[in-house]
């Protein structure tokens, strides 16, 4: 083995690497928490955990100023696998020291497959409506439909983080492009007559009366960014026109002047410009066919809450009915959906939190095989010594 | 303590040892792979839905950005969208949507919610506050808006006359809008709504012919109150 094959193995196996982890986590998790009042947990999680580096904008210029999540947990988890495998001997003294390693490898893969396999979608359902996607809780995105067909629609979905301003965006299913005028990641509206000089102009569509002011981003946990874009759509033989899209226009929920679709008509085909929180279809369907509201007598407090869902396959292999209510979700398809919200005053629709994690059995099997782990360790440790004592009277 | 013994330069390694360079490079290759996803643009084929494309309101637990604000009943009003939604703030027990033309200030410790209203020359203050109880009754709360605009008291009879009742998603509001006297005259538009045990106060204030002017969309920030819908 030569030298720097030696160093590499020696740094990646050091007990003083675990420390210098560990006092790094313990500083990371301190700060974190304390920029949760600024950021908010989702905010926080994504920039100090879930990154490989923690970047500070310096004049525009994202500066890595601190390890992430991702890159303190790797190196940890490099540096207890191999630990693990240097230090492995197959005898029954060593076994609940290994067990305990595994375990908490196993922990911290989990947190990893987590972060990048969990999904946590909001359904908002109206009664008597199917519905066979779920929308994001955070995530937008920019479609553009092409509804000619009078069965399907078919849908290009663009998400937010490409909508740069100036970006000219293209695709094979797209007979035209798509450039990005302008980009408020969160946004008001306001009439158009009231509009500041300068401000980015639509030539189609609801841009045509309102437009979009930029607000300060919010992170707080319950309330959400309404970006807006003015997207030109320019085909071979130049600019078809500039719409204003924003989360809050086109929806059956929007204010009523902001509701109707917006639509246009390229080589004999018509297509819909909207944006929209990020969806998610499902291979079923879910219909709500009763919300119960009870409140608590003379009081707005909610008792008990639950909706009556049938669940649908398109090839009806499964067609059922449902109760969703606290503490009773249901589970389908590897997802689970929880009774989360309502709309005061509407009890025709019912909100369920929709969330996907396949790697939820992993921290239980850590923390179980963690716990045999110790259990043995210290169970060695006890009958050596209940061994030494019950030898000592007769050494005396 | 057989447990920590750690000699960091045995030699004797066992044979994994070799595939650890491998092992460790792999999985930095996995987490910078997985530091830096890419979006990516999908395209995908659903059955047809009727336009405009159904879409909620957002819905976090706690019911974030109000998307039903009836921007079209004050899209009238002026010629900015009053209660156009902006984002909403909650507070333990009501949210509310605040005209997009108003200017959050920080609430203090004091109010849930706080907005400055600014218009030719002038400013007005809007105060959202909540106590326990009902705070003296709202007679006594009238006459104490009464008394800082420099208005005597009045009594339950004329209370009754000029308060108007107003039922917005199963709230019920007192509105009361009184002015002052003399040159610089002031006036106040409150409602006083109570919930859940307590007393919730939204106060416009300031020069009469600025508050009076932003009626329309104290009215409307009354429409879009609510009471927060309970997290799971």
């Amino acid at each position: 083995m030569n030298d720097l094959a030696r160093q590499f193995r020696d740094f990646f196996v050091s007990l003083k690497l675990t420390v210098v982890l560990i006092v790094l986590s313990l500083i990371l998790v301190f700060v974190a928490t304390l920029d949760q009042v600024n950021l908010g947990i989702w905010a926080v999680q994504e920039k100090y955990f879930r990154s490989l580096f923690v970047l500070w904008n310096v004049k525009g210029i994202p500066v890595p100023v601190f390890p992430g999540g991702y890159l303190i947990g790797g190196f940890l988890l490099v540096n207890l696998i191999s630990a693990h495998v240097y230090r492995f001997s197959l005898t029954w003294r060593k076994a609940g020291i290994q067990m305990t390693h595994a375990g908490l490898i196993l922990l911290l893969l989990g947190e990893l497959f987590t972060g990048l396999l969990q999904e946590d979608f909001s359904m908002r359902l109206e009664q008597g409506a199917p519905k066979s996607y779920s929308e994001s809780f955070r995530e937008n995105e920019l479609v553009v439909i092409d509804t000619t067909d009078p069965k399907t629609d078919e849908v290009v979905a663009i998400p937010e983080p490409m909508l740069k301003r100036g970006a000219s965006l293209q695709h094979p299913r797209l007979p035209f492009r798509l450039v990005v005028k302008d980009y408020y990641p969160n946004s008001a509206l306001q009439m158009k007559s009231g509009a500041p000089p300068g401000a980015p102009q639509a030539t189609q569509g609801i841009g045509t009366t309102v437009t979009a002011v930029p607000q300060a981003l919010t992170y707080k946990q319950d309330e959400r960014n309404i970006p807006a874009a003015w997207i030109e759509v320019a085909g071979d033989s130049g600019p078809i026109g500039t719409w204003l899209v924003t989360t809050i226009a086109g929806t059956s929920n929007s204010a009523p002047v902001l509701r109707p679709a917006q639509t246009f008509q390229h080589a004999g085909r018509s297509y819909v410009i909207a944006m929209r929180f990020t969806r998610s279809y499902k291979p079923f369907t879910l219909t709500l066919l009763k919300f119960s509201h009870d409140k608590y007598s003379g009081t707005e407090i909610p008792k008990n809450f639950s909706s009556r869902i049938r669940l649908e396959t398109p090839a009806a292999k499964e067609d059922r009915e449902v109760l969703v209510y606290m503490n009773n979700p249901l589970r389908y398809d590897g997802f689970t959906f929880y009774q989360a919200s309502f709309e005061p005053g509407n009890d025709k629709v019912t909100v369920l939190q929709v969330v996907r994690n396949p790697s939820w059995l992993i921290p239980y099997i850590a923390c179980t095989i963690m716990t045999l782990g110790l259990a043995w360790q210290f169970w060695i440790h006890l009958a050596a010594f209940i061994a030494k004592r019950t030898r000592q009277p007769q050494a005396a | 303590m057989d447990w920590v013994e750690f000699s960091d330069t045995r030699d004797d390694f066992f044979p994994l040892m070799k595939a650890l360079p491998a092992l460790a490079a792999g999985l930095t290759a996995l987490l910078a792979a997985t530091g830096c996803q890419k979006e990516e643009i999908t395209t995908y084929r659903v059955p047809k839905e009727a336009l405009p494309a159904a879409q909620p309101a957002a819905t976090a637990s706690n019911a974030p950005a109000a998307t039903t604000a009836p921007a079209a009943a004050t899209g009238t009003s002026g010629s900015s969208m009053a209660n156009t939604p902006v984002a909403t703030a909650s507070g333990n027990a009501l949210a509310w949507t605040a005209p997009s033309h108003w200017g959050a200030k920080p609430a203090g410790s004091m109010r849930k919610g706080s907005y400055a209203v600014k218009g030719d020359g002038g400013e007005a203050d809007m105060a959202i506050t909540a106590f326990p109880g009902d705070v003296g009754g709202d007679l006594a709360n009238l006459n104490r808006w009464r008394g800082q605009i420099g208005l005597p008291p009045v009594d339950q009879k004329e209370f009754d006359r000029t308060t108007v009742h107003i039922d917005r998603n199963g709230l019920h509001m007192n509105v009361v809008d009184i002015v002052g006297t003399g040159a610089n005259a002031q006036r106040i538009i409150g409602a006083m709504v109570p919930h859940q045990g307590a007393t919730w106060f939204f106060k416009l204030s300031g020069p009469d012919a600025l508050v009076a002017r932003e009626k329309t969309a104290f009215l409307a920030l009354l429409d879009t109150v609510k009471p927060a819908a309970p997290a799971r």
